[in-house]
């Protein structure tokens, strides 16, 4: 279980996280929804300490932070229980596919090679990259990358996965089959908080969706409650303007 | 007339060939390893912004590329004994050649690093690399390939420079070229001679850069 409370983030004088209190539940699914600039990246990468907040606390399990005064130490344990799929992919440019998976193992956690590869080999075939598994990044389509990505992601088993825009990055046809895949994830029980503008996605999916604008959670709800009956005007405007065929009236 | 200077160039060149083969390439090359850790050392104490190391790397940069490699050459093996501290002529050179190239390649390391997207490094530290980790498996092997062309250039140039280790009494190449040179009276035809022989250095050199730079390129994903 994860929960922030009362994030605070800025940007020099522009203020893109106002006091944000969130929470994700075992097992759950969470979609964050809201227009470009609404903070939900930031969210993320606060979580995750890619960007250090200007206030805030955070509750993993048995780890309780605050999140300004947080050591490198704490960061890099909390982190061991994370996974995070960035927009870009973000694959190590110089290790094959393969390695790219088994090197938080073998590095990182000190799982010997045999056994890491072993874990690697099964966590590509569940994202269908197996046989891609000594082609290096380069060689590799967008979305045959950022599969490997999320390979990478949940090979140490994380007790949470965050996904940073996905498929944001990808040509329409290759969402597809990142889409899949995080599907069955979220199918087999991983805790997942995804940022996204997959709206079909999230309907499907997500058991919880969270609402951004302005840096403010503006709705939360289930994910059937918040898109057949959004308690607030500009969560419709959004919906009704992020997809064409909304046709829910509050 | 000719025909002797021809006969002297014959047999001056192995004369000057060997000196270069058993001083001038072992001087390139450890001074060209010293620098190498140097540079190492400065980029990275810089890239993770160490208090104190950093600036030590900034001063001893700022001394190393603003004052004459030859100059430095003199201090460590004319000035030190003044201090008590005595090296050999060939020592010396290579400690004055390592520390002066180290600031020099120093920059073109901290560029390199510099130019490995950050998201490796974040994608580094969600897989749970520790900075060190980050280093040695994903950021020094990227920015090696970045950096290997400007590296290679700068051990090219080392070969030529090695010639100022004569000045400190080094017996290499160019001052075998040197003696021979005043012994004969064909300064011209021996010094071309020496150019020649360093060209034939370089050269090489440079053949095996193209074909190392093509292997790397090979084991680099970007070209397939």
């Amino acid at each position: 279980m994860i929960r922030v409370k009362n994030l605070h983030k800025s940007f020099g004088s522009n203020e893109v996280l106002k006091g944000i209190d969130f929470e994700v539940d075992n097992g759950e699914v969470i979609a964050v929804l809201g227009s470009s600039g609404s903070g939900k990246t930031t969210m993320l990468r606060c979580m995750s300490f890619l960007e250090k907040a200007d206030q805030g606390e955070i509750t993993f399990d048995e780890f309780h932070h605050d999140m300004v005064t947080i050591s490198r130490r704490d960061i890099h344990k909390m982190r061991m229980h994370m996974g995070f799929v960035f927009q870009s992919f973000n694959l190590f440019a110089n290790q094959t596919a393969l390695e790219n998976v088994t090197t938080g193992l073998t590095v990182a956690r000190k799982i010997p090679k045999p056994q890491a590869q072993e874990t690697a080999h099964e966590m590509l075939k569940k994202v269908g990259m197996e046989d891609r598994a000594l082609y290096y990044p380069a060689q590799l389509s967008g979305g045959q990358q950022q599969r490997v990505a999320i390979a990478r992601a949940i090979a140490a088993n994380p007790r949470v996965v965050f996904f940073d825009e996905p498929t944001s990055a990808l040509d329409p046809e290759l969402t597809g089959e990142v889409l899949d895949v995080m599907k069955k994830l979220a199918d087999e029980g991983t805790t997942m908080v995804i940022v996204t503008h997959e709206m079909q996605f999230a309907r499907d999916v997500a058991d919880k969706v969270v609402f951004m604008d302005g840096g403010s959670i503006i709705e939360q709800n289930g994910a059937k409650e918040f898109f057949e009956s959004p308690q607030q005007e500009r969560t419709l405007q959004f919906l009704r303007r992020s997809s064409k065929d909304y046709n829910y009236y509050i | 007339m000719s025909g002797k200077i021809a006969d002297i160039l014959i047999s001056s060149f192995t004369k000057i060939l060997l000196p270069g083969i058993r001083v001038t390439i072992p001087l390139t090359i450890l001074a060209f390893i010293l620098a190498t850790v140097i540079a190492l050392a400065l980029a990275l104490v810089q890239v993770a912004k160490v208090p104190v190391l950093s600036q030590i790397a900034r001063i001893y940069i700022w001394i190393f590329r603003g004052t004459p490699l030859l100059v430095q050459l003199f201090i460590i093996f004319f000035g030190l004994p003044s201090l008590g501290v005595r090296l050999e002529a060939f020592p010396a050179a290579v400690i004055a050649f390592g520390m002066n190239l180290g600031a020099y390649n120093a920059e073109t390391i901290r560029a390199a690093i510099l130019g490995v997207p950050e998201g490796q490094f974040e994608a580094a530290a969600l897989v749970g690399l520790t900075w060190w980790q980050t280093m040695i498996r994903v950021v020094l092997p990227q920015a090696f390939t970045i950096a290997f062309p400007p590296l290679f250039s700068s051990l090219i140039g080392l070969v030529k420079d090695t010639s100022l280790a004569s000045a400190i009494t080094v017996i290499e190449l160019f001052t075998t070229a040197q003696q021979i040179a005043a012994r004969t009276y064909q300064p011209f035809a021996l010094y071309c001679e020496a150019g020649v022989i360093y060209l034939l250095f370089c050269t090489v050199l440079t053949w095996l850069q193209s074909w190392l730079e093509k292997k790397l390129v090979r084991r680099s994903p970007e070209n397939d």
